[in-house]
């Protein structure tokens, strides 16, 4: 009936990074980079896993996301710490759900492929309203670093990028493993495989598909919101719409999901790790050469091994005893 | 008066660089009209047709007209190739993958030419004298490239309509399974199309590169890939005419709203222009879906 | 009166593919639609089930009026169909692919309730064993099966067959037959099977029969009547002799 012991998996995997993280001097930054790397493909996932529909401005949500956050401390810093804080995941919340309703409202009464042309126009649709607008500073972007320290002091602001930064992250990572899981446990699931595998006989089956398609959209979009919200405003202290509506963010987050299986809880968790050590390695053996290396890994994916490592295991343990711990 | 004169002699720039967007968008229709396949990597292979045009006026000071005939040999070559390797095996996968490979593939093209080309803004400048035309003094190179366009368009539209392959072709655009009951080898029609494709592709980056003297970079096609989207959706998606056709219309709608967007103070009116090209796309698909689906 | 379509026509561009047909059909019923290849038998069931909005005329499910109703909601009402081509949720299984019905379906059912249900409808129609089995994986007999499972397990008050039994041998269309029945008594199941040949199983099935020929419907009376007809004859020339 229903599963939910692949979360002991997941909390397990997530356990033993923080610890690794806090134990061995030196690993932190990088096993935040993989949670990142995680937590972008999670979120990616719930959508373009469960749906099969592909949403290549995907990384326009984390964009505004950041922006919503870098807008409450940045221009609302006299409210104080904490209500500056709040009002900043709400924007970023609010912001994410904005574009997810408009982009979904419009482009997922579409078939998938023309919803994926919608897509393409999403990221620069919004980067050069920005940049053309001159909204929130334009191309100069906003930079947090300075309006914090005088506000609230250089070790709030420190303890903010770091530690809290991190723990926001990380509970977003956890955060969308476990809406995955649920997910995957309700109607709304079941509900969604139907759609990927065969739009038109899920309608005959009485599944209201395009309300479906939008609530896994507006979560997706969401969680990618708080995950620009931490990760990048929190942490790094400034927001460029050069940087945060970078396009291989998508393409990492595709890689991600694909690699690890589409439509699995594990899959963005065991992709997000291959992909974040092999980029660390790849960074330093072939400095600028991620992306030449990743699109034929994608290409490679796509063709040999479309169901992804998670994919595959779940259908190896399958009759085993560890098939409760798979999904 | 002067903004009238400005908004006129824009609007002959957006008609003349509109044909060259209604040549680079016939690639894409085409392989989606035939191959079901949207090449979401499409700005790449322009940039590939740039570059070609770029390094022969450099190298052996070859005029770019003289570069078409190398791009579209190069360009169908490039795009056999793909179709041997990856396209072949995803024409009846999901839609999934087909997407996220052609847009590995656009991005293996740019990653690949920047290690060879470097990531550095290029240019040439082809300067053969000009006519002046409605306010506005018109260089010869971007007359020349609106000739090419409509010639080049033209040819292909023979070729659809005259030649027996070409009637295959639109017989398998039509109907595919009627196609193959006809006795038209449907692979060997997929590999031609999705090779003229890319050859179109191609080809138009090197007209591109005349409009854009110092603009080219191994980055320049994404500009284009949003572009070629709006313009394929407008002309129906499946019809290289259709496509032909509303770059017109877009080289149009482009000009004329950055020279309005240019009268709002406080903006940057290039960026803004970009913008609306989004909106663009949304609109149409906002108002116009079923026309999108084909009569679905 | 379970269903009701008004004159009902469907076009697709300059060909009438279903043209201003009238039917009626009570609960508990058991209807046979025959007719050739391209008489308008799948766009019925297409226009029926909401696949497509009709271009002329009405259709009322239980008197309400549901001509321009979703697909989905349809389903709700309690309209399920099988498909000529069987569509399973290829990478889902078997299971999953039956208790999808019983969720959104008529029954509504929640997950657990849903599976249950799945189990106890795939029992029914003997594939049971295949449950864990993804559903791409079936031959295409197992995928009928399935689908039939399938709608059943919607609790619908109108199923839709779509060429269930073609393609199955004897055995296998009477033991069909006999599930079908079965559930349609227990439940008061209105019952329209479509067929293109197989004029034997429709006269074990039926207990009316409609004839469609070139989109409009030919005829419509009791099962043998019709099928001894002159017209229907006519349209089927040599089939007669399979009625025998």
């Amino acid at each position: 009936m229903r599963n939910y012991t692949p979360l002991v998996t997941l909390l397990l995997i997530y356990a033993v990074m923080i610890a690794i993280g806090q134990g061995i001097q030196g690993m932190w930054q990088p096993i935040m980079l993989v949670i990142f790397y995680i937590a972008v493909g999670q979120a990616l996932n719930i959508f373009l896993g469960m749906t099969g529909y592909v949403n290549f401005g995907y990384v326009a949500l984390l964009g505004v996301g950041a922006y919503g956050m870098a807008v409450a401390l940045g221009y609302y810093t006299d409210l104080g710490l904490i209500p500056a804080l709040t009002l900043g995941f709400i924007l970023a919340i609010l912001l994410a759900f904005i574009v997810s309703m408009v982009v979904g409202g419009i482009a997922l009464r579409l078939r998938g492929a023309y919803f994926a042309i919608a897509t393409i126009g999403v990221n620069e649709g919004i980067k050069y309203l920005i940049l053309g607008g001159k909204i929130w500073g334009g191309s100069s972007g906003i930079v947090l670093s300075g309006i914090l320290r005088k506000a609230y002091g250089a070790e709030t602001m420190r303890f903010l990028s770091t530690v809290f930064a991190d723990a926001g992250l990380i509970v977003v990572a956890i955060l969308s493993g476990i809406i995955t899981m649920y997910i995957l446990n309700s109607r709304l699931g079941y509900g969604l495989i139907a759609l990927r595998e065969d739009e038109d006989a899920a309608k005959v089956m009485g599944i209201n598909v395009r309300r479906y398609k939008q609530i896994a959209f507006v979560i997706s979009c969401i969680l990618a919101g708080l995950i620009g919200a931490t990760a990048w405003t929190l942490k790094l202290t400034y927001v460029f719409p050069q940087d945060v509506f970078a396009i291989n963010y998508t393409v990492e987050a595709i890689v991600i999901v694909m690699l690890g299986g589409a439509g699995t809880l594990l899959g963005p968790v065991v992709g997000g790790l291959i992909y974040a050590l092999l980029k660390y390695y790849l960074t330093i053996a072939f400095p600028g050469m991620q992306l030449l290396i990743l699109a034929p890994l994608l290409i490679i994916v796509i063709l040999l091994f479309p169901e992804g490592v998670v994919g595959y295991l779940a259908k190896a343990a399958r009759g085993t005893r560890f098939e409760k711990f798979v999904r | 008066m002067a903004f009238v004169e400005q908004l006129i002699s824009n609007l002959l720039y957006g008609a003349i660089l509109g044909s060259v967007y209604g040549l680079a968008t016939m690639g894409l229709s085409l392989i989606f009209g035939v191959l079901r396949i949207v090449n979401v990597g499409h700005g790449a292979f322009i940039m590939v047709g740039a570059f070609i045009a770029y390094w022969m006026f450099i190298l052996y000071g070859i005029p770019p007209l003289i570069s078409l005939f190398l791009a579209i040999a190069v360009g169908m070559a490039i795009g056999l190739a793909i179709y041997m390797l990856v396209v072949k095996r995803l024409v009846d996968a999901p839609e999934l993958a087909s997407l996220l490979a052609m847009f590995a593939i656009g991005i293996f093209i740019e990653e690949f030419a920047k290690q060879i080309w470097g990531a550095d803004y290029v240019g040439y400048s082809w300067e053969i004298g000009g006519v002046s035309m409605l306010f506005t003094e018109v260089p010869f190179t971007k007359l020349l490239a609106f000739a090419s366009s409509i010639v080049i368009a033209a040819v292909v539209y023979v070729w659809f309509r005259k030649t027996k392959i070409g009637k295959a072709v639109r017989a398998v655009v039509e109907d595919r399974e009627g196609a193959t009951t006809c006795g038209i080898d449907v692979n060997r029609i997929y590999a031609l199309s999705f090779s003229l494709g890319i050859g179109l592709t191609v080809l138009s980056g090197v007209l591109v590169t005349l409009f854009t003297p110092v603009g080219i970079n191994v980055y320049m096609g994404g500009e284009y890939t949003l572009k070629a989207f709006v313009i394929a959706v407008l002309g129906g998606l499946a019809s290289p005419w259709g496509a032909f056709y509303a770059g017109f219309i877009f080289g149009l709608i482009e000009n004329g709203s950055y020279t309005l967007l240019g009268l709002i103070p406080g903006v940057e009116p290039f960026g803004l222009t970009r913008f609306l090209s989004s909106v663009v796309l949304m609109l149409v698909l906002l108002v116009k879906p079923t026309g999108l689906l084909g009569g679905e | 009166m379970l269903l009701k379509l008004e004159e009902v026509t469907k076009r697709f561009g300059g060909l009438v593919a279903v043209n201003s047909v009238s039917l009626e059909i009570d609960e508990g019923e058991k209807v046979g639609i025959v007719g050739p290849n391209g008489s308008g038998k799948t766009t019925l069931y297409n226009v029926i089930s909401g696949v497509y909005a009709p271009d002329g005329g009405r259709i009322f499910f239980e008197g309400k009026e549901i001509t321009n109703l979703p697909a989905h909601e349809r389903t709700k009402l309690g309209i399920a169909r099988t498909f000529q081509v069987p569509r399973p949720f290829g990478s889902a299984t078997v299971r999953e692919n039956v208790a999808i019905g019983a969720m959104f379906g008529r029954a509504n059912a929640g997950v657990d309730e849903a599976l249950e249900m799945a189990d106890r409808y795939l029992e029914m129609v003997g594939i049971y064993e295949l449950r864990e089995k993804e559903a791409k994986l079936l031959t295409p007999l197992e995928k009928k099966l399935m689908e039939l499972a399938r709608a059943l397990a919607m609790k619908p008050k109108l199923l839709l067959l779509d060429e269930l039994l073609a393609g199955m041998n004897p055995q296998d269309i009477n033991r069909i037959l006999d599930l079908i029945n079965k559930v349609k008594e227990e439940e008061n199941i209105a019952t329209i099977a479509m067929v293109e040949h197989l004029m034997h199983a429709i006269t074990k099935f039926a207990e009316r029969v409609v004839v469609m020929h070139q989109g409009s419907k030919l005829i419509e009376g009791p099962t043998m009547e019709v099928l001894n007809h002159p017209k229907v004859v006519e349209v089927y020339l040599g089939e007669k002799l399979k009625i025998g």
